[in-house]
């Protein structure tokens, strides 16, 4: 087993793979940019190096210096995180020509499933349908005009080297292609340093269904069934479930299987996700494979038991799979929220600054993976994600309820976030009737925050601000502070120059 | 008496309350309607509000001048009102009446400029596009008008202070005097 590892990531993700170092008896080392020095895995690894400037091309993206950090420090393997280069074969290629293990897949297989066309061709060989699209990414825009039209609108524009919804973009029509061929460029140059993007068929209102899947290095491969990700905005995830309301157990089963039988096809190993769009009709076609460990992966570990980081850095470390496919079962029903800095009442623009407030939910079968505390100022040059809210309960409704409940205990105050939109997802009919695809968030959550209630909601926060402000101002004036400890007020206590009853 | 008034801002927008303590009771008065709660702190982040049979837990913090509050998963801002219209982050400032100036409502980098000084644009078309935290965020503009001045060029980094783009009201017929 590794003595040291260095987790090539920020955030939530980076603490995530911190405390699972600590439970293993294993040595962390913390990378970070300037704009990261207060973060907390900065705070929490054993040991922490700084890797360059605020852009993460300068810090987190510079194989060289993150290389150099782990061979000052003595750390024997890298776990990339998500994001960043977690799927960059070059960099896994540069790791294991540097005797450094890449905790991830090799990076043959890496480069196969990281070049989204490719992989469609490798899955098409093994006979996995997948979503029809273009060949290749080298074409004109004549030849991507007739690609979209033998398509047939709507078409998609994707990142060959995309993810997490960078460089995507749909297409309704001839008018509306050239602006969506530059606006995915730009993004996907920018996020992955590779502008090469190509047409997919847009597959309408569909579910987003991945299964998981472990892959020892010796070829011992199963999965962890499924997660349902069909709650999306702008091609990103926002809240994630298992089980899929929309599998039975025969199809689970099937597809399962199809997920192994596609890592295998790709020779891969280590943990990573195959992706399906599953349509109107419950025909699946493969979309990619993610070659990672995924954001939404607690889920999967709150009805598996299997601690996904745990077994990454295992394989890695050259171990057998200890888990045999006929022993993994699904156990009641898990539901992730992502909370993001962005403020859903203005279009979910990114929301950056100081968090004067942080307020954990808390209680059983609660959890709360976050890169966040109080006092934190959120940087505005990485991904807005703040932490992730998970629970677990016996069945859907349950956990519907406590994920409801849960959020309300959430408070993040200084910045917009994700929360309360959140809540009303979990709550809205149509999540809970298990009917969601892919186009819910469009259709039920246009605009938000404005809904019934709000002039109460604004009244009260008015209230609360003047109860707060007076309490507060006799407390400032002088008045005895009872007990010396941190008091609970009450007006009865503080409100100083005020007389109870005085109008009488 | 024992009223005290408040000129604040809620999200920007002027709101003037008054309360009272009345026998154990809150009352908060807005124009004509009034809201009667009882109020009892938690914790120093932490009130629960009680009127109408229900129970409201409000969160709070203060940083500044501002107090950030959290009201059934809704967060709004709420400060003491000294109009002060270059308060990031609460939109784009309209100088008199007939300018917009549109600001990027977050840090970030100009990507693109989609319009140019002197052209006509209609409510909700894209001015600037900026990036920030990976996601490229069209600003549009919220009027119909001409461009008048573009403040920025691709590559610009920009903050939510200072503004992108200036667009000028299209003068309409004339609104009809009030009788």
């Amino acid at each position: 087993m590794f003595g040291k590892i260095l987790i090539a990531n920020r955030g939530e993700i980076a603490v995530r793979v911190i405390k699972a170092c600590r439970e293993m008896g294993i040595g962390s080392v913390a990378v970070y940019s300037e704009a990261d020095a207060a973060g907390l895995h900065v705070r929490l690894a054993d040991e922490a190096v700084p890797v360059g400037p605020p852009p993460a091309a300068e810090s987190y993206l510079d194989m060289d210096r993150i290389l150099e950090a782990a061979k000052a420090t003595g750390a024997e393997a890298i776990h990339p995180g998500y994001g960043f280069l977690s799927e960059n074969a070059a960099f896994a290629r540069l790791c294991e020509d540097r005797g450094i293990v890449f905790i991830g897949p090799n990076s043959g297989a890496l480069e196969l499933v990281g070049d989204k066309v490719r992989a469609r061709q490798t899955m098409e060989k093994a006979g996995i349908p997948t979503v029809p699209g273009m060949k290749s990414c080298s074409a004109s825009a004549e030849e991507f005009r007739a690609a979209a039209r033998s398509l047939g609108y709507p078409v998609m524009v994707k990142a060959s080297a995309g993810g997490g919804g960078k460089g995507m973009r749909v297409v309704a029509d001839d008018d509306g292609l050239g602006p969506a061929l530059e606006a995915g460029r730009r993004e996907a140059g920018s996020a992955f340093g590779d502008d090469s993007v190509y047409l997919e068929k847009c597959i309408e209102e569909p579910r987003h269904v991945e299964f998981q899947v472990l892959a020892d290095n010796q070829g011992r491969t199963v999965h962890l069934f499924e997660r349902e990700c069909s709650i999306q905005r702008r091609h990103q995830k926002v809240l994630e479930e298992t089980p899929s309301p929309a599998l039975d157990p025969e199809l689970r089963a099937r597809r399962g299987e199809t997920a192994v039988r596609a890592m295998r096809a790709a020779g891969y190993n280590n943990a990573g996700t195959v992706e399906f769009l599953l349509d109107r009709d419950r025909r699946f076609y493969f979309l990619e494979v993610n070659a990672r460990l995924q954001v939404e992966h607690p889920v999967t570990e709150l009805t598996t038991g299997v601690d996904l980081v745990r077994q990454q850095i295992l394989i890695a470390s050259g171990a057998d799979l200890s888990i045999r496919q006929e022993n993994l079962l699904q156990r009641g029903h898990a539901v992730e929220c992502r909370i993001y800095a962005e403020d859903p009442k203005m279009s979910f623009l990114p929301s950056a600054g100081r968090i004067v407030h942080l307020r954990e939910p808390k209680g059983p079968w609660i959890r709360f993976d976050s890169g966040i505390y109080e006092g934190l100022e959120v940087p505005v040059y990485y991904d807005p994600i703040l932490a992730k809210l998970i629970v677990w309960a016996e069945d859907r409704e349950a956990a519907c309820r406590r994920m409801s409940a849960a959020l309300d205990d959430c408070v993040i105050l200084g910045i917009h976030t994700t929360a309360g939109f959140l809540k009303d997802v979990v709550n809205h009919p149509e999540f809970r009737a298990g009917r969601a695809t892919t186009s819910f968030i469009g259709k039920f959550f246009s605009s938000w925050g404005t809904g019934e209630g709000e002039d109460e909601r604004q009244r009260l926060a008015l209230a609360a601000a003047a109860f707060d402000g007076l309490t507060r101002t006799t407390r400032a004036a002088g008045l005895p502070v009872r007990g010396g400890k941190r008091e609970i007020e009450t007006p009865w206590t503080t409100l100083g120059g005020w007389r109870a009853g005085g109008e009488r | 008496m024992s009223v005290a008034a408040f000129d604040f801002l809620l999200d920007g927008e002027p709101r003037k309350i008054s309360v009272e303590m009345r026998d154990g009771t809150l009352v908060v008065r807005e124009g004509s309607r009034v809201l009667e709660a009882e109020v009892k702190r938690i914790s120093g982040n932490e009130l629960q509000f009680r009127f109408g049979g229900r129970s409201v837990r409000i969160y709070l913090a203060r940083a500044g001048e501002r107090t950030y509050v959290a009201v059934d998963g809704r967060e709004f801002v709420v400060s003491e009102s000294r109009p002060d219209t270059s308060r990031p982050g609460e939109g784009d400032e309209k100088s008199g009446e007939t300018n917009l100036r549109v600001r990027s409502p977050m840090p970030g980098k100009v990507t693109k400029i989609a319009v140019a000084e002197g052209e006509e644009v209609r409510k909700n078309q894209t001015l600037v596009i900026v990036e920030a935290m990976k996601m490229e965020n069209e600003i549009k503009t919220s009027i119909d008008g001409v461009v008048k001045k573009v403040h920025v060029a691709v590559g610009d980094r920009v903050d939510s202070e200072r503004p992108l783009v200036e667009v000028e009201k299209k003068i309409e017929s004339p609104r009809r005097a009030e009788p």
